[in-house]
């Protein structure tokens, strides 16, 4: 789909990254993501000396000082019946529970910043899983074309129509107790792994189709043609002729990738598929949230207010870094 | 031109056959997810399970009980439900697609009527603060999660703001079917339609904005220019028209894959009972011949919008025939 | 003179609206639920949401009285004339056949149609035919060999109408079993296999006019039907009983609060319970209910096959903090043992708290350390299994933390509960502890007991391996049999062997018991006359819809 035919010239990446530099809005996003990214690596500080609260620990029967006297973290509510029991408010202020309780009594604010570490490293890593495999199948498939060609469009078709709901539940059964191995490669059913896995396959196909198209003309261009003429080895042409030109690609979804993994991740999560309790996301959240959305509706309306603020400044990066990188491409979001 | 009809046709059946394969494969790698215990109610003797099992065909070995639940998925028709026995799936599937249908028409007659609006203002006043604007709120729209939009939605129209004025009309969550009461199926549907739309008018409006300023740079518009045509004349009937292109391939696809079961999470927030929610429910009580049939419905849908645009393509573009 | 007139007119008024609905017969009730529940075949199904509506539908040969209060809880005759007494040192059971009653399909209840009845639960597979039915004689050979199942056990004879049951062996609970739906007796020309989605003819006071699965049925007044007994199957008040499937528990409580909907069958969330309690409190009623949450841990498999380590959880958790969790006092009752409190044989004991007696009042973190210490467990991994329903999932995420800080590595995983059920039976999936729920079948201690903690209920590597800890003590097993054989003769003090036998497993440290449930119902403003039954719970037949 992309217009580029000829091997990048020397000043090309200087010349993008230039190009970035100057594009305001661009800039803008990239400091609200350093922003975000820094405030969520403060977690561990911000529990200890700002909530005084471990996020992780349930605190079902603590009670707290406000205005002046003792309050129970999770009371019973008050009405003529005495029935169900209401998390502590926000306090409105820097401090414990500035934002309230969860139903296990632990601060929201400090679980926000912890789960956004899981959130953004999710999404990272599962982008990065992408973005690879994509690379590796669209440049194989368009390359190589024929049979090879057939049977990665068709496992790309077969994935993309798969529904990834089915997936995520019986992985997350089947990685209960066992965990998974496959080869070296063990995925605990504690840690990440099973969110990143899932979201770093499902959009494959999404990044693969359009390198796919790009390597197919590339295939048929005169540099690509003459390199074969003089007998390069296919190794030396992926290399050296259509790497380059993929890379610019993959840059360009790196950021679009994050923004949808996020997402999909606080999708997954609503559907209790992903970061398992007590460690926490922002979709997680979002799904305690659910169940408090009528007396504490803040648990369920700031998570997804981190999601749409870091979504949109990851959309206008990759806004930048198309125009910046490859002006003429008309990329899906 | 009809080689590459077939040949589409066949990989179209391949994927098909892969995808059902593999929630086969993975339904039956799921323990716990026999449903032989479930059907026989808790604390049944292991001599009933096991006549369960042999009752239900579930001792056979994979490949035969496979080849089995296909035959009456799609030439007996008659695959009943693991879990209401005696439910036969395939008119269940039936049933929801209108629901789904419903949603997802209306979605799309306001994604497209706002996006065409939204683009074509954004590129009429283009590097304008109109434009600025418009496009900052669409990148709003494509950056929230559609369930918490849904979420959010529930929360103002069915909670504390119910009772106010502005939302007293508000239905409670479900489908009312057009024939019981026109009004009612639009009351009910409002709201999700705008919640599903949302993501798309964002989406729509940027690629088009992008493409009719990338068409008003083209030499026949220049010549349309020269003629004297007025620029809102030249950006409605000759710009739009080839921008628009590009939008009905979009268009394609993702109609398609919600028409097939994508609108999930807005049908099961909003409680509307399609082909999501089915899927969703089958999903939640392992119910495997229900989990076959949404899944294969809903991959038809998409594999086959995958092919319609894959010509559609081939005939608007030929270098893509030819890569193909 | 204008005050007299006003009088008669007032007079005549309330003679006119008794007239037209006398004593509060009559309109529609409308009941939802989220979805529905399984076969239609009331000798398969097994669940609390379709036993509601079987008690209306059909009846057996004795049933559990249909009222609400303590009296539900008792055995009255229903097709039969009378409840026998057992002879022949408990292993005879002879009933006479009530004349005169009829199927919805016009069809009279023969003593063929008994028969029929019982044969057909061997055909159909249903869940107790092998675990409750195969105690009449030549059951054990129906359950092999279903087609050709004769149960010479049990003897009619048509001109009398008499019915007699021989068992193999004394068994204490017969009464109760032939009280459930699963002993329905249903048409003599009823197909022996599962119905599925097809509803069989009942003697019931209603009948069901459709049935969808997805969408939801309706059931109206049985024409055949006339009112043998108020207690066993009394005449319905309602006209049409409507039960509409699809609407989540958050969407069922704004629906009942605008007056859409009488009854609602899934509990009420609990972030609504504020609002509910608040703005219409006289549309709430709580009750008891014979219903226990609690954590099972496996006895066979590190580290909870060491005692110390099962007892370091016992003294560790606070069943204060899940009552929180299950929406506060009014929902729950914390408790050690596994008896809930309504059940016979229930008295209180608790071993497991700060001070020790028949309460439980805080935890005891110094005897829970000291246990942890002394297993020698401190770093062992440890999984908690819960479903992801609430508060299952809460209290597994509380349980975890509460392994972790007495020294556990503990990870908590929520799976689906329709998967985790079956998932922490089977002994292959290594399921070390989970969060589960039993709730009773009939009031009988060895339902719970016998059920949850007898080696008859523990079969390895199968998904229907109801004792979950996988304890197993022939000593204790040979206690409950003779509670059992006891019970028969004299109820009373088998009361008494029972408790003992829950406070002897209480001990064991099994299963960490943490609360009994109450059952909240939320109704609509125009209903009235809300009757609870201790067996099943609101009783649709009995609320009067006002006009």
């Amino acid at each position: 789909m992309t217009e580029v035919k000829q091997r990048p010239a020397q000043g090309y990446w200087a010349l993008a990254l230039r190009k970035l530099m100057r594009n305001r809005s661009a800039m803008i996003s990239v400091l609200v993501l350093v922003l975000i990214v820094l405030s969520c690596l403060s977690a561990p500080w911000y529990a200890k000396y700002v909530s005084h609260t471990n996020p992780f620990q349930s605190n079902l029967s603590g009670t707290i000082m406000r205005h002046g006297h003792a309050v129970e973290v999770l009371g019973a509510a008050d009405n003529p019946l005495k029935l169900g029991i209401e998390p502590i408010g926000p306090s409105g202020r820097l401090g414990p529970y500035m934002l309230g309780a969860d139903q296990q009594g632990r601060d929201v604010a400090a679980r926000l910043l912890y789960g956004g570490q899981n959130s953004l490293l999710i999404s990272s890593i599962a982008a990065i899983i992408t973005l690879i495999l994509a690379g590796l199948t669209g440049i194989i498939a368009g390359f190589f074309g024929g049979f090879i060609d057939a049977a990665i469009t068709w496992a790309l078709d077969a994935l993309w129509a798969f529904p990834v709901f089915l997936l995520a539940i019986s992985l997350s059964v089947v990685l209960i107790a066992h965990g998974l191995d496959i080869g070296p490669l063990r995925l605990d059913a504690s840690s990440l792994a099973l969110p990143i896995s899932i979201i770093g396959i499902i959009y494959v196909p999404y990044v693969a189709r359009p390198i796919r198209a790009t390597v197919l003309t590339l295939r048929q261009s005169e540099f690509v043609l003459a390199a074969i003429g003089i007998g390069a080895s296919p190794w030396r042409i992926v290399w050296r002729d259509i790497l380059p030109n993929v890379i610019s690609t993959i840059i360009v979804f790196a950021p679009l990738i994050i923004a949808l993994n996020l997402l999909t991740e606080a999708a997954l999560s609503f559907l209790s598929i992903g970061v398992q309790a007590p460690a926490a996301s922002w979709g997680t959240i979002i799904h305690d949230g659910e169940s408090l959305i009528y007396t504490r509706p803040l648990v369920a309306i700031a998570p997804g207010l981190l999601i749409v603020v870091t979504v949109i400044a990851l959309n206008i990066l990759g806004d930048g870094l198309r125009d910046a990188l490859d002006p003429r491409a008309k990329l899906r979001l | 031109m009809l080689s590459a009809i077939i040949r589409r046709l066949i990989h179209m059946i391949a994927v098909l056959f892969g995808i059902s394969v593999l929630v086969f494969l993975i339904f039956f790698a799921t323990p716990g997810a026999n449903p032989a215990a479930r059907i026989a109610g808790r604390n049944a003797s292991p001599q009933t399970i096991a006549r369960v099992e042999r009752q239900f065909g579930l001792n056979k070995p994979l490949p035969v009980q496979y080849g089995l639940m296909m035959k009456k998925l799609f030439i007996t028709q008659n695959l009943t439900s693991f879990v209401n026995l005696g439910e036969k799936v395939v008119p269940q599937v039936f049933r929801a697609a209108p629901i789904t249908l419903s949603l997802v028409t209306g979605a799309a007659v306001i994604w497209i009527g706002f996006a065409v609006l939204i683009g074509l203002l954004a590129a009429a006043f283009r590097d304008t603060l109109i434009d600025r604007i418009l496009m900052i709120l669409s990148l709003i729209g494509i950056s929230m999660p559609v369930f918490w939009v849904a979420t959010m939605a529930n929360l103002i129209t069915q909670g504390q703001f119910h009772h106010s004025w502005l939302f007293s009309w508000v239905p409670p969550l479900g489908y009312v079917p057009f024939n019981t009461s026109p009004l009612g199926w639009f009351k009910a549907l409002i709201i999700p339609w705008f919640t599903l739309a949302i993501l798309y008018i964002g989406l729509y409006a940027r690629v088009l904005r992008a493409a009719l300023i990338e068409t008003m740079q083209e030499d026949y518009i220049r010549t349309a220019r020269a003629k004297g045509l007025s620029e809102r004349q030249v950006l409605m009937h000759h710009a739009l028209r080839s921008a628009m292109i590009g939008i009905v391939t979009l268009f394609g696809l993702d109609f398609g894959a919600l028409v097939g079961g994508g609108a999930l999470l807005t049908e099961v927030v909003f409680g509307l009972q399609g082909i999501g929610y089915l899927t969703y429910q089958a999903l939640e009580t392992l119910d495997l011949p229900m989990i076959l049939a949404t899944v294969i419905y809903a991959s038809v849908f998409v594999v086959m919008s995958n092919a319609v645009v894959d010509i559609l393509y081939a005939v608007i573009d030929p270098r893509a025939r030819q890569a193909r | 003179m204008i005050k007299r007139i006003l009088l008669l007119a007032l007079l005549l008024a309330g003679m006119a609206t008794a007239q037209a609905a006398p004593a509060g017969y009559g309109g529609t009730l409308r009941m939802v639920t989220v979805s529905a529940s399984g076969t239609f075949d009331p000798q398969v199904n097994y669940t609390l949401r379709y036993a509601q509506l079987f008690q209306m539908l059909y009846d057996g040969l004795v049933t559990f009285a249909k009222t609400g209060g303590p009296k539900s809880v008792t055995i009255v005759p229903d097709l039969a004339t009378a409840v026998p007494v057992p002879t022949d040192h408990g292993l005879t059971y002879q009933f006479t056949l009530r004349t005169g009653v009829k199927f919805s399909n016009g069809q009279p209840v023969t003593t063929a149609a008994v028969v029929h009845s019982f044969r057909r639960l061997f055909k159909v597979n249903s869940p107790n035919a092998g675990t409750w039915y195969d105690v009449i004689v030549g059951g054990r050979r129906c359950l092999a060999h279903p087609r050709s199942c004769k149960l010479q056990g049990l003897v009619v004879d048509p001109a009398t109408n008499s019915i007699t049951f021989h068992l193999r062996h004394p068994d204490a609970e017969f009464l109760d079993q032939l009280a459930l739906a699963f002993a329905a007796i249903l048409p003599v020309n009823t197909p022996d296999h599962n119905m599925g989605t097809r509803p069989v003819p009942g003697t019931g006071t209603y009948m069901v006019k459709s049935y969808d699965p997805s969408t939801g049925l309706v059931m109206v007044r049985n024409p055949y039907f006339h009112q043998w007994s108020a207690l066993a199957q009394p005449k319905g008040f309602p006209s049409v009983i409507t039960y509409r499937f699809g609407l989540s528990a958050e969407s069922q409580v704004t629906a009942v609060e605008n007056g859409q909907y009488d009854w609602m069958y899934e509990d009420v969330p609990a972030d609504r319970l504020n609002e509910i309690a608040t703005k219409y409190t006289k549309q709430v009623h709580i009750t008891p209910t014979n219903w226990t949450l609690y954590v099972p841990m496996n006895v066979n498999i590190p580290p909870f096959n060491n005692k110390d380590a099962r007892l370091a959880v016992e003294y560790a958790m606070n069943r204060e903090s899940t009552v929180k969790l299950a929406g506060g006092n009014r929902l729950a009752i914390p408790t050690c043992i596994t008896l809930p409190p309504k059940m016979p044989g229930y008295s209180a004991y608790c071993p497991f708290t700060k001070n020790p007696g028949k309460h439980w009042s805080a935890p005891n973190w110094r005897l829970a350390r000291h246990y942890m210490k002394k297993s020698g467990m401190i770093g062992q991994k440890v999984t908690v299994i819960t479903s992801l329903q609430a508060p299952y999932r809460q209290i597994g995420v509380y349980t975890q933390d509460v392994l972790n800080r007495l020294g556990f590595k503990a990870s908590v995983k929520a799976i689906s509960p329709n998967i985790d059920f079956t998932y922490i039976q089977n002994t292959n999936n290594h399921v070390q502890i989970s969060i589960t729920d039993w709730a009773q079948d009939y009031p009988a201690p060895s339902d719970f007991l016998n059920v949850l903690y007898s080696c008859n209920s523990f079969h390895k590597g199968s998904d229907s391996s109801i004792n979950i800890s996988g304890f197993c003590d022939p000593a204790i097993d040979a206690e409950m049999s003779k509670a059992e054989l006891f019970s028969l003769k004299h109820p009373n003090q088998a009361d008494a062997m029972w408790s003992h036998i829950d406070h002897q497993i209480t001990r064991r440290a099994v299963a960490v018991n943490l609360f009994s449930f109450e059952r909240l119902d939320f109704v609509s403003a125009r209903l009235r006359n809300f009757q609870f039954s201790g067996e099943f719970f609101f009783l649709p037949q009995l609320a009067k819809i006002k006009p």
